[in-house]
């Protein structure tokens, strides 16, 4: 079990406030391997995100969840950071009076302690990974996700990924509400992250409803949830085959129960 | 009237006579203490202490007791001697402001020039010891000055501070008084601040309390010229066993002037906070504009903050606003910052930080790091 590598994900089942919401999820990203997971609104697929990271509202009733072998379930969800997984939040938290720039040290030195970074070189870096994403370095001043539109918290969030290099991501939306421009920025971000010795082997789920976002990071699988169950999984093609067709076709194929 | 009060009190008063107040002012401010009533119930039942039951009788009272140090950079402003506004305040007539114009035994008396922009800060730095210390601050800005006057009030086992800071201004000036109280945490501190704008001029009033087991403050601002502008920054964060009770009053008694006051507050443990905020418009006080933001964090199930503005408005073409919240922390915050690897204790402190730096960043630069690291004690 403890060779096993890859964000493992095998019968897991969760609920939130009693009403199971997930049920039965088996799904493994395999480091440095891109997996996109589409589903129409409300079919769970924040619900598996947050699960994944541990929020305590999401109950997880059944089943297993692994990162290159080590349980995640039992881990509180700084420790699951610790671990090696972030996820791109759909809907950001704010924390005014907590700066940009003071929350990413304290974030790198927990997830990578004992670091080289000094706060300038620190800093450094992070100028240029938000010269990448095309933000302005005056964001580091300000206070976290307090007052920033939708696509800057999104921006903030691919930073802070950049950042903390983990061994598996998931992006949850990252792309909704992007402009093309920024949907470009990320990809590249992504791209060099990917590239980076931190960030070789990252393995990403893509939670998404656009094949857009697609074209900047090639998913290497496609998984299409409904109803709390993955009933499909495909290539690129499938993506592609739900932006003209839309996922009636998919639920009939699979015969779920709408 | 004199009967009433014991007369013990009365003649412990002789060895604080000296050049700035007789005996008799000493003695007429001694008699308010005693006939006067602090106006503060107990805010809640686990508030431990009786306001108004509060004597000298078990003080050791010391003339030579605490110190005070004055520095300024600046020749141009006048240190040290009585400045005109002494006393104009009405700082005095209140309870506390009796008691430590009876006893005052520590003086920084600041008069900054007409025209005048003085670039550092002056700094007024009491300390206290074992016994009492009486801080007398009295300062005056005149026409078109400008100046910051930072205030720090440390030291003190087992002391008994009990103060009264004035500071009148001229038209058109600036001026910033920024206090910070870090006494240790067995002395108990009771302050009256006063304040009285010239015409057209802005003040800021900064308090920060943050130690000392028990802070009753008064902060009383008038508003009697037109065209001034009050500000009122007010931070602290009771933890263990102590109690903070602040109140301040802003009262616009002319028209055309412009007030905020923004408090932020935490209780840790069992500590015990209120502030009670008082905007006063008086009837003929048109085109007032008035607001007061108070804002309170419980960190624990035995902290208590009572938060309690109150509007007083007497004409009609005003804008005033209030709001007062109470809360715990935002578990949604914490639980984004932990998945960023942050442990639970030391989110919990950032957001606390957090939730206190808009107030902080209002403080000159010179206090703001010594707050911050007094805060995040406190929010262990
Ligand atoms: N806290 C909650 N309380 C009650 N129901 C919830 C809660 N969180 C999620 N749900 C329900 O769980 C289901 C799945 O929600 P989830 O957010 O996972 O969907 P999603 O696939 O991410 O949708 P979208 O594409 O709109 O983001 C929805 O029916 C939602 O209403
Ligand atoms: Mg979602």
């Amino acid at each position: 079990m403890s060779a096993e590598v890859g964000l493992s994900i095998s019968g897991l089942r969760c609920q939130v406030d009693r009403k199971e919401i997930l049920k039965s999820i088996d799904l493994t990203v395999e480091p440095g391997r891109v997996h996109a997971l589409m589903g129409p609104n409300g079919s769970g697929k924040t619900t598996l995100a947050l699960a994944l990271v541990g929020h305590p509202h999401y109950a997880v009733t059944a089943g297993s969840a692994t990162l290159d072998g080590q349980s995640l379930l039992t881990l509180s969800p700084d420790k699951r950071a610790k671990a090696g997984l972030f996820l791109s939040f759909q809907y950001p938290a704010a924390i005014p009076g907590v700066k940009v720039a003071n929350f990413l040290f304290a974030a790198r030195q927990a997830v990578k302690p004992g670091g080289d970074v000094t706060p300038a070189k620190f800093r450094a870096l992070l100028v240029e990974r938000m010269e990448a994403l095309g933000m302005d370095a005056s964001f580091l001043g300000r206070y976290l996700n307090d007052g920033f539109s939708g696509g800057e918290k999104k921006r903030l969030e691919m930073l802070q990924m950049a950042v903390l290099a983990p061994r598996y991501a998931i992006l949850d939306e990252t792309d909704s509400g992007l402009d093309i421009d920024a949907l470009r920025h990320i990809g590249e971000t992504i791209a060099a992250l990917r590239s980076s010795d931190e960030g070789r082997a990252t393995g990403l789920l893509v939670i998404t409803h656009y094949p857009r976002i697609l074209r900047y990071i090639k998913p290497d699988v496609v998984h299409v949830m409904l109803d709390g169950r993955i009933v499909k999984t495909g290539n690129v093609e499938l993506a592609n085959r739900i932006e003209r067709e839309g996922y009636e076709v998919v639920r009939a194929e699979s015969g779920a129960v709408a | 009237m004199l009967s009433r009060a014991p007369a013990a009190p009365f003649t412990r008063l002789a060895p604080f006579a000296d050049a700035q107040f007789s005996l008799e002012t000493r003695t007429a401010a001694l008699q308010r203490f005693f006939e006067l009533r602090s106006g503060r119930e107990r805010p809640s039942r686990y508030w431990r202490v009786d306001l108004d039951a509060v004597g000298v009788d078990d003080l050791e009272l010391d003339p030579a007791g605490g110190s005070v140090e004055i520095a300024c950079s600046d020749a141009r402003v006048r240190v040290g001697a009585a400045p005109p506004s002494l006393g104009m305040s009405a700082a005095s007539q209140t309870k506390y402001g009796a008691l430590a114009l009876a006893f005052a035994n520590r003086y920084a008396f600041v008069s900054v020039p007409s025209g005048i922009d003085v670039e550092e800060p002056i700094v007024v730095t009491y300390r206290a010891r074992e016994s009492t210390l009486f801080p007398y601050t009295s300062i005056h800005v005149e026409r078109g000055a400008r100046a910051m006057i930072i205030e720090r009030i440390d030291g003190g086992a087992h002391a008994f501070v009990c103060g009264i800071t004035e500071i009148v201004t001229g038209e058109g000036s600036e001026a910033r008084l920024a206090t910070l109280q870090v006494l240790d945490d067995d002395s108990r501190f009771f302050s009256t601040r006063a304040a009285l704008p010239g015409k057209d001029a802005s003040i800021e009033i900064l308090t920060a309390d943050l130690g000392a087991e028990l802070v009753v403050g008064e902060i009383d601002v008038r508003l009697l010229a037109q065209g001034a502008d009050a500000q009122i920054v007010s931070l602290f964060f009771p933890s263990d066993r102590q109690h903070v009770d602040l109140r301040s009053t802003v009262d616009h008694r002319v028209g055309g002037a412009r007030s905020q006051t923004i408090v932020r507050s935490a209780a840790n443990e069992r500590g015990q906070g209120r502030y009670v905020g008082n905007i006063r418009i008086a009837e003929h006080a048109q085109k007032s504009d008035a607001s007061l933001r108070d804002d309170a964090l419980l960190l624990s199930p035995s902290a208590h903050i009572d938060s309690v503005p109150a509007l007083e408005i007497g004409a009609n073409d005003v804008k005033a606003y209030h709001g007062a919240t109470v809360g715990a922390l935002d578990g949604e915050m914490l639980f984004y910052m932990t998945t960023r690897g942050i442990d639970r204790e030391q989110a919990e402190r950032m957001v606390t930080l957090g939730f206190f730096e808009p107030a902080v960043e209002r403080y000159p630069a010179q206090l703001r790091e010594e707050i911050r690291e007094r805060l995040a004690a406190r929010a262990q």
